[in-house]
């Protein structure tokens, strides 16, 4: 009699976990997995949303890497990475400096995470503002006389591109700084204060104290904020740039959307485009992950 | 002596580093209400000035009355609203789960789960979008929600998870001992031990979902489904000649994310560093 109830029992509790559980992997199969399957099988054809959908091989494929601007999405991409080394280098400074709490430390806090709370629809409208011909930027560098810096900064390539490195190296810097500050309380103050005593100034404590320490909080770092800049900066490119002059500043995710709204609805092309983006982001994690494991074998 | 005042002036240095990256992030703000109570010619004026204006409200009313920004404060409301309930829903339920219950390939679902945050919006939304169409929810609320709900679940799990793993197993013994059910475990021991890990995904994900603009500027076209983001969006590239108008409509839609850090930054921060920390 009690075998027989210990074993219901046992088995009441398999199923609910897998009861509990149920829900999310039907939401994600619907939600995640499903258009994923169905944008590889797409990208394999010319389909336009509706009925027509024929089996082109790799015709898709071929067109992105040959005929269209991908090459410059490309590039536009790795310029806008070059902010994840110059995020992570402000925010470990920022994150050492509120560790050691200088005074108004949670003051700082609260201001430096600011910029994350704001939509992203607002700061690229400030952005677009400040870096316009007759924005503020510009009537700075003419107030001090620097007229040639007075330029069309949305309206050339380089320094369009310019301006959004630098929003998102600003909007993410109190992101980085918080994360590392997580990480870093893990240091026992001890290790922190030994350093200290043994006359360690500030660069020595940071290099050899702090960033061995949160190697693990760093590598997270890394792959969420390149991640994150290849696909969740959308908005800023929107309002800042529109993706112009042409193609020359969007990134692959703001090519996808422009496919959505063109006419003939290049369905089949937009999901050749998001496999690709799918594999860079899957392969950027993997390499990453590989290159943190080989770090700290060496250790 | 020397080494004093190298001390010194190194803090100095590092307190105005502070102050300058502070400056950066409240002045915009500033800029921005500044200007958007200002009249247009004081605007094009001089941007900068705050002395000796003619201050009016005049852009906040227009805001109110003609644009309607309540009804999009209201639909933005309410996405974020229903995201968020279905969201600690299935995520508490699963979280309890995968952090005290013992089933086979837990590990292994768990790891799967957590990875499908890497899959971004951007490669699924066409086909999603195709999808609700046919379902006929394409301009509904609950298109953006569903989406929503996918997309965040993973983070919420992660977060819940770790935070539920704390709870200790005793409590939840001694709870079915006294002869609660699944759901009186939740109700009594799950959800409120792990209060800080459900306030910070409220908080955060109103904020988030608050924020989006990808998913409801695909997902909901007809004017009157717009959200507050995909509104002012339009807004900003239509009305390029009035920007003291635009910056009254983004002072208005930053107002209810500011507010909710304001009141519970504590958790956001904490949450943040918690994720970095597993």
């Amino acid at each position: 009699m009690r075998g027989y109830k210990g074993i219901n029992i046992r088995r009441i509790k398999i199923s609910q976990g897998i009861l509990s559980i149920l829900p999310v992997i039907i939401i994600l199969i619907i939600i995640r997995f499903y258009p994923i399957m169905m944008a590889i099988y797409r990208s394999f054809t010319n389909w336009n949303g509706l009925f027509r959908s024929d089996w082109i091989g790799l015709e898709n494929y071929v067109d992105i890497f040959t005929n269209s601007p991908f090459w410059i999405l490309l590039r536009n991409s790795l310029v806008l990475l070059t902010t994840v080394p110059l995020q992570l280098m402000i925010g470990i400074f920022v994150a050492v400096i509120l560790y050691e709490e200088v005074k108004g430390w949670r003051f700082f806090r609260t201001i430096i995470y600011l910029p994350q709370i704001i939509a992203a629809v607002t700061i690229g409208y400030l952005f677009r503002v400040a870096f316009s011909l007759d924005g503020p930027v510009n009537l700075v560098m003419r107030g001090m006389g620097l007229d040639f810096i007075a330029i069309e900064w949305l309206g050339n390539t380089a320094t369009a591109l310019g301006v959004l490195v630098f929003c998102l190296t600003w909007f993410s810097i109190g992101w980085q700084a918080i994360v590392i500050l997580g990480g870093m309380s893990k240091i026992s103050p001890d290790v922190f204060e030994a350093a200290k005593m043994d006359g360690a100034n500030y660069w020595q404590r940071t290099f050899y104290v702090v960033i061995p320490i949160i190697s693990r909080t760093i590598e997270y770092a890394v792959i969420m904020s390149m991640v994150w800049t290849l696909t969740s900066i959308f908005a800023f490119i929107y309002t800042i740039t529109a993706g112009g002059p042409g193609y020359e500043t969007s990134t692959i995710d703001y090519m996808i959307y422009t496919k959505f709204y063109q006419a003939g609805a290049p369905y089949g092309f937009a999901s050749a485009l998001a496999v690709i983006l799918l594999i860079i982001i899957l392969s950027i994690t993997v390499v990453e992950l590989r290159i943190t494991n080989k770090a700290s074998e060496w250790e | 002596m020397l080494s004093k005042f190298n001390q010194k002036l190194t803090n100095l240095v590092i307190f105005l580093a502070l102050l300058g990256l502070s400056i950066s992030n409240l002045y915009p703000l500033f800029y921005m209400f500044m200007n958007s109570i200002k009249s247009r010619t004081d605007y094009y004026v001089n941007p900068f000035s705050v002395w000796n204006l003619k201050l009016t409200w005049d852009n906040y009313l227009t805001m109110i009355s003609q644009f309607k920004i309540f009804n999009l404060f209201k639909n933005s409301f309410l996405i974020s609203f229903f995201s968020i309930i279905l969201l600690l829903c299935f995520g508490i339920v699963a979280s309890y789960a995968f952090a005290k219950l013992n089933f086979k390939g837990k590990n292994i679902i768990y790891l799967l789960v957590i990875s499908t945050m890497f899959i971004p919006v951007q490669a699924t939304i066409i086909p999603l979008y195709v999808f609700f169409s046919r379902i006929h929810l394409v301009n509904t609320f609950w298109s953006v929600v569903f989406i929503y709900v996918g997309m965040f679940i993973p983070e919420v799990i992660l977060l819940m998870t770790s935070g539920f793993r704390g709870i200790p197993d005793e409590l939840i013994e001694a709870a079915k001992l006294d002869g609660a059910g699944y759901f009186d475990v939740l109700r009594y021991v799950i959800v409120p031990m792990g209060r800080p890990a459900i306030i910070l995904c409220i908080i955060f994900y109103f904020i988030v979902t608050w924020n989006d603009l990808f998913t409801p500027m695909i997902l909901l076209q007809s004017m009157d489904k717009r959200t507050v983001m995909v509104a002012l969006a339009a807004l900003l590239s239509r009305y390029s000649g009035d920007p003291t108008f635009q910056f009254a409509g983004l002072v208005l839609a930053s107002i209810p994310a500011i507010l909710v850090y304001a009141f519970f930054q504590h958790y956001i921060i904490k949450g943040i560093s918690l994720g970095a920390t597993k």
